[in-house]
């Protein structure tokens, strides 16, 4: 991959065409050149699913090379498993690392802290103002004031459900709280034999129970860890209370894959689950060729009445040891355009950041009809670096509570002496 | 913490019984008793089937379709190749396959001849230091390498062999080859000193006599060592998602790109897997007539 | 000196010449990486204040040494996973290694007899080995799926209660020690069945007209037979076992209690999950490798002494 760009690097030099490849001149704001003048290529990182989902990426890439023929774009789909550390050890060194990245917005604070990736304020991947996108997601870009990715897709946690089990169990609508989750659950459980739902033990579907409580894993403003608090036990104590008395029996090791199989396959009522399953759940039996049959709704409120869940999704990046940062803004740009977005909406159902992306050909799909409503539960994550390192240890005490081997209250604790190692400065208290 | 050990009757009784008749078993000469011989069969019965149901598992799965591996019994019924076919033409799998192959190829041929060479010239000469290299070799393989991974990649970097063939081929061959030097210490011990002594009478050099007299005598230990170094590079993961980029993935990092966060295609990667173990499997049954008298001499003699 | 020096020059240096690529092979990429994880491990550096020169953003590092507090913050047990983590290391390479050298054991007296399709058996039990690891863990995970898998129909189909496999601490415990046995195996179990190839016949034959039992002749022929093999075995499988990653990193995922990690995996999982730990990681593979020389150096001496005496 870096034998391609400095080929084409050598190549500039020989052409002598100055104004075809120097971004000297204009250091890294790229704000003066035009456009159709950037040449070079890129790499670019993808993480979308290599099968239902790259195809369209590798459409529009193909589109950006048609447009702007002096750049070449390699497209490398990156394992998910093992992005974070291959990025980083390339960030660090310059050797191997992408130009331009889909990242995880859970990540943009750690490589923004860290410096691998670059601000793009005034740059061109920004160029037409971020009046467009909506809020939640731009948020996920913002790290200590400036902005480090565009966002490109965007989710968050609702319930989904199965609308016949719901009318079989007599059950009107989706409930809103968390007892009436349990309720609901018990309530199909007992009326249909089928299991009410299914909890995934993952941290993240976590989140919506702390949120509901109005809490979260620290608070950056106080610097206090509030992963303990008593906001945050009653919470665990509700998604403990959903492990034994509404949930199907979770298998930890394959939690997801068990949770959504059973669910697409009518043994499962109810999920807390994203957007991104939906494609999934429409290929099952009980929702194939009756796609009315899936329900949407918020996730269930907490006790401040107020249904929260996490805002997910991708905002690409760029690197900030970007051989052609030009280019790679440009290509950023592009990818998020409201075109592109509608586009890879259209192909794959994942939900555009940017309002007119969302034009009647988009919303007419029901798994974005159904999901874009919700998105207004979502509210941002904290923006710690080492959010990723926190997740560790709640994930580990998390099961141990769940698997009752711990107490609510013990396990937390113990999870924040842990938050406490990581989080230099901050200290344990609401 | 012994109770961990404790294995379940279900799983392991079977196989942790096997040992139990063992006193008999060492006669080999004699006549057996059907009720032996009905022992003797069942119980290797029981292991092989044992051994080897994971990999027919997985390849019955692969024969179904997409869901099969929820619900195995409608594999039967659906026998087919589409998620062979879809493997092979609608996913980089041939490119995959291709470094793979030049990744494997590189480091068994490495791995081969940095062993034999240096398993040579432990076995024959007395040198100063020769102690220390064998218990240095032990050593590397005390390395735990998962966990100073980033001294590694930042030492790569630095000769610009992150995504780059040769790197990767470096990589696997220090974790093969110091087991392999050992074992081919080991091999070249049991051939006899009178070779090397007739080499020097006809006027060969030390690596002449290496090399024309003793490396086709070495045959079953070299096979062992080439089977063992590719082996070591055809399945591993770690390194190679850290080191290459897309177009230099093994075949063991691009499978793992049908699995995403959300979800895992199983029907492609339980075929994508019968296709990687294809290729083992037939370098397995190429050296196993020598497995067993290559591995053992390095056994025998540490 | 100097002559000396050109003597043993003249004398040795096709030896020298021999091993000078591996020599020069492993103390590049192993030596360079111990000495630099042996320094990291005497600082407190982490991703966040090494050195970085990355496009137009230039740091100077700002971590610092600090001795050999990371030591001792392991070591002391203050950082309260260590002592924990080591038990079940040595409790789990204990089990797999002597369950590998007792069904390998087995079966390689099996094989070693007379009988019919012999071949086929052996082919079938190395089968494992050819396996790449991920492979395997990657099937065993499909089976021991607690809802889908094919393991718990089997087991309820003679009688015996669903398990949820990989759900809590003690059945994770069980599952890997289950799947790295079935990886571990063959290599043991060719090693050993060469190993009994190459004891004289004539042993057994002299020990025969003794009138000694098949127990004895097990006891007093085949097993000092075996010694050299055995000890090689063990020693290997003891430290292989011991740093065997892919099989629990692979067959647990990450929603686990974290009790069944050895230390591997814990050091790679508190180190790399989010901004790494470089120091943290660094100390725990200088402590591992540690552990692993007076571990070698001890059964070495050990096995040394046996042979003498």
């Amino acid at each position: 991959m870096r034998r391609g760009i400095s080929i084409a690097a050598a190549v500039c030099a020989l052409a002598l065409t100055a104004t075809a490849c120097g971004s000297d001149d204009e250091g890294s704001t790229g704000k003066a050149k035009d456009a159709k003048d950037i040449s070079g290529s890129l790499t670019y990182w993808d993480t979308s699913d290599a099968t239902t989902e790259a195809p369209v990426y590798k459409k529009l890439i193909a589109d950006f090379e048609q447009k702007y023929p002096k750049i070449d774009v390699n497209y490398e789909n990156v394992e998910f498993a093992s992005i974070e550390q291959k990025f980083k050890s390339a960030a660090k060194t310059g050797k191997g690392a992408p130009d331009v990245m889909r990242a995880d917005v859970g990540l943009i604070p750690e490589y923004a802290s860290l410096h691998y990736i670059a601000p793009l304020d005034g740059t061109l991947a920004l160029k037409g103002g971020t009046d467009d996108f909506t809020e939640g997601p731009l948020n996920t870009t913002k790290y200590q004031g400036k902005t480090y990715g565009v966002p490109s897709v965007t989710d968050t946690l609702g319930i989904l459900y199965n609308k016949k089990l719901f009318k079989k169990a007599g059950i009107e609508k989706a409930p809103t709280t968390w007892d009436e989750f349990i309720e609901t659950s018990k309530t199909i459980k007992k009326k249909t034999g089928v299991e009410g739902t299914y909890l995934n033990p993952d941290s993240y579907f976590l989140l919506p129970f702390l949120y509901g409580e109005g809490t979260d894993l620290a608070d950056t403003k106080t610097k206090k860890i509030t992963i303990n608090s008593p906001e945050a036990v009653k919470a665990v104590t509700t998604a403990k209370k959903v492990y034994d008395q509404a949930s199907a029996k979770v298998d930890f090791a394959n939690a997801y894959d068990n949770m959504q199989t059973s669910f697409k396959n009518g043994e499962v009522a109810m999920l807390i689950q994203g957007p991104w399953s939906v494609t999934d759940d429409l290929s099952g039996k009980a929702f194939k060729g009756d796609e009315d049959n899936l329900g949407f709704a918020p996730v269930p409120a907490g006790s401040t009445g107020k249904p929260q869940a996490p805002t997910g999704g991708h905002d690409l990046t760029v690197y900030q040891g970007s051989k052609n940062l030009d280019a790679a803004y440009l290509f950023t740009q592009f990818m998020t355009s409201s075109k592109s977005q509608q586009k890879i909406a259209a192909e794959t159902a994942t939900l555009p950041t940017r309002e007119s992306a969302y034009t009647p050909e988009v919303t007419k799909d029901a798994r974005i009809k159904g999901f874009h409503p919700i998105m207004k539960t979502a509210r941002p994550r904290v923006a710690l670096p080492q959010v990723g390192s926190l997740f560790t240890p709640l994930v580990q005490q998390y099961t141990k509570i769940l698997q009752g081997d711990v107490s609510v209250k013990s396990g937390l604790d113990a999870a924040a002496e842990d938050f406490k190692k990581l989080l230099p400065g901050y200290t344990i208290g609401s | 913490m012994t109770s961990a050990t404790t294995h379940s009757p279900a799983t392991t009784g079977a196989l942790a019984k096997t040992p139990a008749p063992r006193p008999k078993k060492v006669r080999g000469r004699e006549e057996r008793s059907t009720l032996a011989s009905v022992a003797l069969h069942g119980t290797l019965i029981v292991a092989s089937l044992v051994a080897a149901f994971p990999v027919a598992w997985i390849v019955f799965i692969s024969l179904g379709p997409k869901t099969a591996w929820q619900s195995p019994g409608e594999v039967l019924g659906n026998l087919s190749l589409d998620n062979y076919v879809k493997v092979l033409t609608e996913t980089d799998f041939p490119h995959w396959f291709g470094a793979s192959v030049i990744v494997a190829g590189g480091t068994t041929v490495l791995g081969v001849f940095l062993a034999a060479t240096a398993g040579y010239a432990v076995s024959r000469m007395r040198f100063p230091g020769h102690r220390q290299l064998m218990w240095s070799f032990l050593v590397t393989q005390m390395f735990p390498m998962a966990v100073l991974i980033v001294p590694l990649y930042e030492l790569l970097a630095r000769f610009d062999l992150i995504d780059n063939y040769l790197g990767l081929i470096l990589t696997y061959a220090t974790t093969a080859v110091p087991f392999c030097a050992w074992m081919m210490k080991g091999y070249f011990d049991t051939i006899p000193h009178e070779i090397d002594e007739a080499g020097r009478v006809d006027g060969l050099t030390p690596f002449g006599t290496f090399w024309r007299l003793i490396v086709p005598l070495a045959k079953p230990g070299l096979a062992v060592t080439a089977f063992y170094s590719f082996l070591t590079a055809w399945g591993e993961v770690a390194y190679a998602s850290q080191f290459m980029g897309a177009d230099h993935y093994t075949l063991a990092v691009g499978i793992r790109t049908f699995a995403t966060e959300s979800r895992a295609d199983w029907a492609m990667m339980t075929a994508a897997s019968v296709i990687i173990l294809v290729p083992a499997t037939l370098v397995f049954l190429l050296v196993q007539r020598n497995l067993v008298s290559g591995l053992t001499a390095g056994g025998t003699k540490s | 000196m100097i002559t000396a020096l050109r003597h043993s020059w003249q004398k040795y240096w096709y030896a020298w010449a021999m091993v000078a690529p591996v020599v020069i092979v492993l103390a590049v990429l192993v030596l360079y990486p111990l000495g630099y994880g042996f320094y990291l491990s005497l600082t407190n550096a982490n991703e966040a204040n090494v050195a970085r020169d990355i496009g137009a953003f230039h740091a100077p590092a700002t971590y610092k040494m600090v001795g050999l507090d990371n030591y001792w913050s392991i070591l002391s047990g203050a950082d309260g996973d260590f002592y924990p983590r080591l038990t079940w290391t040595i409790v789990w390479t204990v089990s797999c290694v002597a369950l590998h050298i007792a069904i390998g054991m087995g079966l390689a007296l099996l094989l070693n007899r007379k009988m019919r399709a012999k071949l086929l058996y052996r082919a079938l039990l190395i089968l494992p080995w050819a396996v790449p690891a991920f492979v395997g863990v990657f099937a065993w995970r499909l089976m021991l799926n607690s809802q889908y898998g094919v393991f718990n129909e089997m087991i309820t189909a003679v009688g015996l209660p669903a398990q949820n496999w990989l759900a809590t601490p003690f059945a994770q415990k069980v599952a890997v020690i289950m799947v790295n046995v079935w990886i571990g195996v063959p290599f043991n179990m060719v090693a050993l069945l060469g190993g009994l190839q190459s004891i004289p016949k004539e042993l057994y034959e002299a020990s025969e007209m003794d009138g000694a039992s098949p127990w004895q002749r097990f006891v007093n022929v085949t097993l000092p037979g075996l010694r050299p093999v055995t000890h090689t075995v063990v020693l290997l499988g003891c430290i292989w076992t011991f740093n065997m990653f892919a099989v629990i990193y692979l067959l647990l995922g990450q929603n686990t209690t974290g009790e069944a990690d050895i230390l591997v995996t814990f050091a790679f999982r508190k180190a790399f999950t989010g901004v790494s730990d470089y120091s943290g990681a660094a100390t725990y593979g200088i402590v591992i490798l540690a552990l692993l020389l007076a571990f070698s150096t001890f059964y070495r001496r050990r096995q040394l002494k046996t042979e003498q005496a």
